[in-house]
């Protein structure tokens, strides 16, 4: 019986190490390289120098920072929505299958594909706009104007996530024993109360679990950049992972671009990690 | 450098190798792996042909994207497996060039060099390292009816930056959520080449004619940088794409455009009436109707291990028999070989013979190493005009510094 199960991880386990593991401890070791990946034969060690260099650079703490907002922007905003959206659905006595399936819907769609419609909704003469007109309102430039280019980008992150976080929070909800919300009723308690003493605590678990799984998702945001405003307009959308993408595939500065990714994986290490010690504490 | 460094370098490419064999061909043919962006139904007709002349070579085609096509280059590169042969575009080839990749062709190639336009593009320093392919530009689409409509004559669309400033305003001026002309904005990578057409016209340029000396300040690129800002209050500001849309729905006056906009708007656009034009031009009688111009060429890698094969089937490409189809089946760039103007495809087809005639007043971006981080000075220092951050003359004067500091610093 060991040695089978031990057969059946081999598959994963080899596609893990080679396209895994592998690429991330030669990520890790060229991160200490000068690495122009045209000119692979002029690669040279130059220890420590990729971070000092990233630390040292205010592009650095400008992409750190927008992605700091997007992720504290984000992340209170997906919860709480997703939060209330599951309460709801669980509230539905008619049509459960039809709205679970149609708040789920974003996240069978591929990123890019939600980045180009909504590039189109947010274009100056898209849907959104012409609503505005209609309505008699100015247009709102949504993808040009520094200032709002980040919130148009969240906006629709948002959109795109809240269902599947609804439909985990909606599932932990379902495993609450209905025996216990009716002594709970019976013993006099209000609807609110019930939320907050019983079903809050029930689901907090999975709550934890998306807060760790939005925060990693929320930090590595890319695709909607690439797609939508490519870092501008004056780098008001330029985050992390854009700029180390920049670094790589347009500087060919690749040992830098490595340097950057880990910087990236501790920070998001290290909040994972705080996230974690916060949320083992008792209730 | 040391074996620890080759070790990591090879590790890094590992996933991208295993992957991504490109091997040589088991029936004694030479095999000569090309990469190109042309859909596979537009090229094998013209690889067929070349199999046919040439039944020693056997060509693996591959279609890269735009979006990853670079990054999929960069990364064969690393992995020391590139194509034999590639289509570069000239704004890539610079850093190519730079970093040794390509091979120098200049010697092997003196046959070609009356016979193809675009040359600039391709060499750095009286070398070629690539061989001009496709060349592409951009012109002027002008919706006829928006101009009617504003009291202008659609049988003489504006010609000059005077007339043009004017018939922008007009058209702004009719309201109802058109707009005079689709200026570029929040997509900083395409910025100078939106502006520098205005620039090129009026004398202007990036680089003297050494290249080793920044002239971005110049009074002619202020003066056109000044003039391009006195449209944006007329203009709709948005993405390349989304000012090709407003177009084809009738909502911009004017587009500056490529010919791919001529395939597309018979369809989607039938009621549309429109015209392309050359760029404006300064006055009428100085400067030039300048506009970008952006080659498409092709280039031998150092890592190939078939040199002599991939010059056979370049050099088949570039005639002007084997283009011509392509720019036809694809529409997007033309021919740099010189005779094509001659086609008797642009007797029938009047709007792409105004690209061929722009392509005589286009002006390349300057092959140079460092090509890239002036690029991105460019256009940084033309965002913050165009968002009202810094005046013409205090972003063009920041920019020729910051270039200035870029080409005296070491390489």
């Amino acid at each position: 019986m060991k040695v089978q199960s031990i057969a059946g991880l081999l598959p994963w386990s080899f596609f893990f190490a080679v396209f895994g593991l592998l690429p991330l401890l030669a990520a890790l070791a060229l991160s200490f390289y000068d690495m122009n990946p045209l000119r692979p034969d002029l690669t040279h060690w130059i220890g420590a120098g990729n971070y000092t260099r990233a630390v040292q650079s205010p592009a650095f703490w400008h992409a750190l920072r927008t992605t700091a907002i997007f992720v504290v922007g984000t992340l209170p905003m997906t919860l709480t929505l997703a939060y209330l959206v599951a309460a709801l659905l669980g509230r539905l006595r008619r049509g459960e299958a039809l709205f679970r399936a149609a708040i789920f819907f974003p996240a069978t769609l591929s990123m890019v594909v939600i980045a180009l419609v909504f590039k189109s909704l947010y274009a100056e003469q898209g849907l959104l706009n012409g609503w505005l007109e209609a309505a008699g309102l100015p247009p709102v430039h949504w993808l040009q104007d520094p200032r709002l280019a980040l919130p148009s980008i969240m906006l629709m992150d948002v959109w795109s996530s809240v269902g599947y976080y609804a439909i985990l929070i909606l599932a932990a909800r379902k495993t609450l024993p209905i025996e216990q919300l009716e002594a709970a009723r019976l013993e006099g308690m209000r609807a609110r109360e019930i939320e907050r003493r019983i079903v809050l605590p029930h689901v907090r678990p999975v709550i934890l679990f998306v807060i760790l799984l939005n925060t990693i998702r929320s930090f590595q945001i890319f695709i909607e950049v690439f797609v939508l405003t490519r870092g501008g307009p004056l780098e008001s959308t330029l985050t992390l992972v854009y700029h180390l993408y920049e670094r790589a595939f347009y500087h060919f500065e690749m040992g830098y671009a490595c340097a950057l990714a880990y910087i990236l994986l501790f920070i998001v290490g290290l909040i994972l990690f705080a996230q974690r010690r916060l949320g083992a504490r008792p209730a | 450098m040391g074996s620890r460094g080759h070790s990591v370098v090879t590790l890094a490419v590992a996933a991208a190798l295993a992957l991504g064999g490109c091997g040589q061909g088991g029936t004694g043919k030479r095999a000569v792996v090309f990469w190109q962006f042309s859909p596979l139904t537009a090229i094998q007709p013209i690889l067929d042909r070349f199999h046919r002349e040439h039944p020693d070579i056997e060509v693996q085609v591959e279609q890269l994207t735009w979006q990853s096509g670079r990054e999929k280059m960069v990364a064969a590169i690393a992995a020391g497996r590139p194509p034999d042969l590639a289509e570069l575009g000239s704004t890539f080839i610079p850093g190519l060039v730079a970093d040794s990749t390509l091979i120098d062709l200049t010697d092997s190639i003196p046959d070609l060099k009356p016979l193809l336009r675009g040359w600039s593009a391709a060499e750095y320093r009286g070398r070629a390292y690539a061989i001009p392919w496709m060349l592409g530009t951009r012109a002027m689409y002008v919706n006829t009816d928006l101009l009617r409509r504003a009291g202008l004559s659609p049988e003489h669309p504006p010609l000059t930056w005077a007339e043009f400033a004017n018939a922008v305003e007009r058209i702004d001026a009719l309201g109802g959520g058109v707009k005079g002309f689709g200026m570029n904005s929040g997509e900083r990578e395409v910025l100078f080449k939106k502006f520098m057409p205005f620039a090129w016209g009026n004398g202007g340029d990036i680089l003297d004619s050494t290249l080793t000396r920044s002239v971005v300040s110049s009074p002619q690129n202020i003066e056109a940088l000044r003039y391009y800002l006195t449209l944006k209050p007329h203009s709709l500001l948005d993405r390349q794409e989304m000012l090709d849309e407003a177009f084809t729905r009738g909502r911009v006056g004017f587009a500056i455009s490529g010919p791919w906009m001529l395939r597309k708007l018979p369809t989607s656009a039938p009621e549309l009436h429109f015209v392309v034009t050359l760029m404006p031009r300064p006055t009428a009688r100085n400067g030039t109707p300048a506009s970008f111009a952006g080659a498409e060429a092709l280039g031998i890698f150092r890592g190939s291990k078939e040199k002599a094969a991939a010059l056979t089937l370049a050099r088949f490409l570039v005639k002007e028999q084997n283009a011509m189809p392509l720019y036809v089946a694809t529409g997007n760039a033309f021919p740099a070989a010189a005779m094509a103007e001659q086609d008797t495809y642009f007797v029938s087809h009047p709007r792409d013979k105004v690209f061929v005639e722009q392509l005589r007043t286009a002006v390349a971006p300057p092959v140079h190493p460092k090509w890239v981080e002036i690029e991105e000075i460019l256009n940084a220092e033309l965002e913050e005009a165009i968002y009202g951050k810094k005046s013409p003359e205090e972003a063009l004067r920041s920019a020729d510094a910051r270039i200035g500091a870029l080409l005296a610093a070491r390489p």
